[in-house]
């Protein structure tokens, strides 16, 4: 286990983030969302390194999907500020987000469902960064589909396909809109441990193509083996950022999971919540 | 482990055919739809003068309907009152006849009034989804229809009587809309080929996912209400001067915009065949209702919503797409007949029976 959550730190995140030091990727600026009287997001900052892989984590109702609706632009802050390599985008519509190079996945896939595979990530490449006629979509979209394993089901329809397959189409399409900052919303939950293996290994292959990542999840051990770096939600707020191994001893951290005396339990026990996640979290279900 | 992972997985890819081609299904119904379009075209040459009438309605019915799936079937948006855009293609091409204008003329100013309409229109109502949109377009259709009563637009009442035809027969007037249902064939080929086609089913199927990938949502689907719009104006100024009188009754006819509805539905909504064949289906025994004595196109016209909504909420198309589809690769004739009546049960099923 330890073996797994010191591997990302020796990552090239902090080489490509040593060039681009001055101006962050995606920097949020005391970001708040409220509904009515609840912040989901309450005066949330952080900033991504181009190349880094993000993990961002909390337990139910933390502000992780309002953060990347926020971020995706389907959503507008109450106040803050969201700047994209340097530039203010706080405002901008989903869409031309999508131009810049920031391109989200849904939690609750969301397939295409009178096109075909192959169609679905057509659209993504269509649409994305710069318009493409029909031949060059079609093969932007069988590149990408040969990349996340789905090359073989180009012509099923979006009711065919199953629930490991739909989330990775929900990668294919992104990717297809040949993105800069891909912000996936909980890709793994539902998958089974072989499925989830497979999701963290394409995740990683796909920041080395140069994709900075941030990635949300429930499943925290996937999540560290995935990330250079973690952020902990909790009320919409920050409560912990580092390296994974750091965060997830983090007492604050497992208090927020699992509730104080838990982890003052844990804490004696001098047990990390990575290995108590899988049983412990699993049940709290899904996030929306 | 990246390698372990890749060669687990190419191991099971080969069990099915590499690089899936591109289905052709778009092809054949073009080819279906021009052979259709070909033999309702021989009706002038065999038929009598009655024969002549009920197609030349059958095919305005069938631009309706092909003309609505624009904005109803590949854009998902229930607009209720795609009867207003008729309207006003049949008063402008009314009124310009009345200034003694060149029918042609009369055409495309209805088609260009009913397309920028189309536009202003659009712009508010496209930011409603759902039940709102319906019933707000509806509204304007309704509004529209009392504005040309009350104002006597182009005659008391808004009764409009032009000058008869000098186009030379009825016989123009049918291939005119004849050509008219090819246009939007074509058209609605197109769009199952195209960028804008694609974003139209995108934004159907998810709104919110469309936007994500970059769609501007906004701008298609006002572009697909305008698209819808056009071909509905000229079918409505080809059956103004077709008539050559009319009143705010029958082109603002609500009526005329559930049969939009209904035609599409019947035939597939989103389809390439659907509008059409669903319009000579039903259309046609609607008017060999007509012709047998008995009034009952409005009975016919319920029963027949009641019935698709129930049975066939999918439409002809689909049902015949479900038999035709692909079997699962390595299957062999035993296995695809008993799958072929296994799809067709489910389809059913799916269906609510």
């Amino acid at each position: 286990m330890s073996d797994a959550l010191s591997r990302p730190t020796e990552s090239n995140a902090d080489a490509e983030g040593a060039e681009q030091h001055d101006t962050p990727l995606l920097q949020l600026v005391s970001v708040t969302k409220r509904f009515g009287g609840l912040a989901a997001v309450d005066d949330l900052s952080f900033s991504l390194q181009k190349g880094e892989i993000l993990g961002v984590i909390g337990p139910n109702g933390a502000g992780k999907s309002t953060m990347v609706n926020v971020i995706g632009g389907s959503m507008t802050p109450t106040s803050g500020t969201i700047l994209y390599q340097g530039h203010d985008i706080t405002r901008l519509p989903p869409n031309r987000r999508t131009h810049l190079g920031i391109v989200r996945t849904f939690q609750v896939t969301q397939p295409f469902m009178g096109l075909d595979v192959r169609e679905n990530v057509m659209v993504g490449a269509f649409f994305g960064q710069q318009g493409r006629n029909r031949t060059k979509a079609r093969r932007v979209a069988d590149e990408v589909l040969e990349r996340v394993n789905l090359a073989h089901k180009a012509t099923f329809k979006g009711d065919q396909l199953t629930i490991a397959d739909r989330k990775r189409l929900e990668m294919a399409r992104a990717l297809a809109t040949n993105p800069q900052l891909l912000l996936l919303d909980e890709v793994m939950a539902g998958l089974t441990a072989t499925e989830v293996a497979q999701a963290v290994e394409l995740i990683k292959q796909i920041n080395k193509m140069g994709v900075t990542i941030l990635v949300i999840e429930h499943i925290v051990r996937a999540i560290a083996s995935a990330s250079n770096r973690i952020l902990v939600l909790h009320h919409g707020r920050r409560i912990a950022e580092d390296e994974p191994s750091q965060v997830l001893s983090d007492p604050k951290v497992i208090e927020a999971y699992l509730g104080e005396r838990y982890a003052q339990k844990r804490t004696q026990e001098d047990v990390s919540v990575s290995s108590i996640t899988l049983e412990d979290l699993q049940q709290s279900g899904e996030d929306r | 482990m990246a390698s372990g992972t890749r060669t687990q997985t190419s191991s099971t890819i080969e069990a099915f055919p590499p690089g899936p081609k591109e289905s052709r299904e778009w092809l054949w119904s073009l080819i279906l739809g021009l052979v259709i379009l070909g033999l309702v075209a021989t009706v002038p040459v065999f038929g009598d003068a009655s024969d002549l009438h009920t197609w030349t309605l059958i095919l305005m019915f069938a631009v309706l309907a092909q003309s609505w799936n624009f904005i109803g079937g590949f854009t998902g948006y229930s607009a209720f009152g795609n009867v207003a855009f008729f309207g006003i293609g049949a008063y402008t091409t009314g009124l310009m006849l009345l200034s003694n204008l060149p029918f042609w003329l009369g055409l495309i100013a209805g088609a260009l009034v009913a397309g920028l309409f189309a536009f202003l229109l659009g712009l508010p109502v496209l930011r409603l989804r759902g039940h709102y949109f319906a019933i707000a377009t509806l509204g304007i259709a309704e509004a529209l229809h009392e504005f040309v009563a009350v104002r006597n637009v182009g005659g008391d009442g808004g009764l409009m009587s032009l000058p008869l035809p000098s186009l030379s027969s009825y016989v123009s007037f049918f291939y005119a809309f004849l050509g008219l249902s090819l246009l939007c064939l074509l058209i609605t080929v197109f769009l199952t080929r195209s960028r804008f086609g694609y974003a139209l089913v995108a934004i159907r199927e998810s709104e919110q996912a469309a936007e994500a990938l970059g769609v501007p949502t906004y701008r298609y689907k006002v572009g697909a209400f305008v698209l819808s719009a056009v071909p509905t104006a000229l079918a409505g100024g080809l059956y103004a001067y077709w008539a050559t009188g009319f009143d705010p009754d029958t082109v603002f006819n609500v009526g005329i915009s559930v049969e939009m509805v209904l035609l599409t539905f019947l035939g597939g909504a989103g389809t390439i065949l659907g509008p059409l064949l669903g319009a000579i289906a039903f259309e046609y025994a609607s008017f060999q209702f007509q012709i047998s004595g008995f009034s009952l196109h409005n009975t016919l016209l319920g029963l027949s919503i009641a019935i698709v909504t129930i049975f066939l909420p999918q439409g002809i198309v689909r049902l015949v797409q479900e038999f035709v589809r692909k079997p699962a690769p390595g299957s062999t004739r035993t296995n695809r007949l008993i799958e072929g009546v296994r799809r067709v049960r489910r389809f059913i099923a799916a269906n609510g029976i």
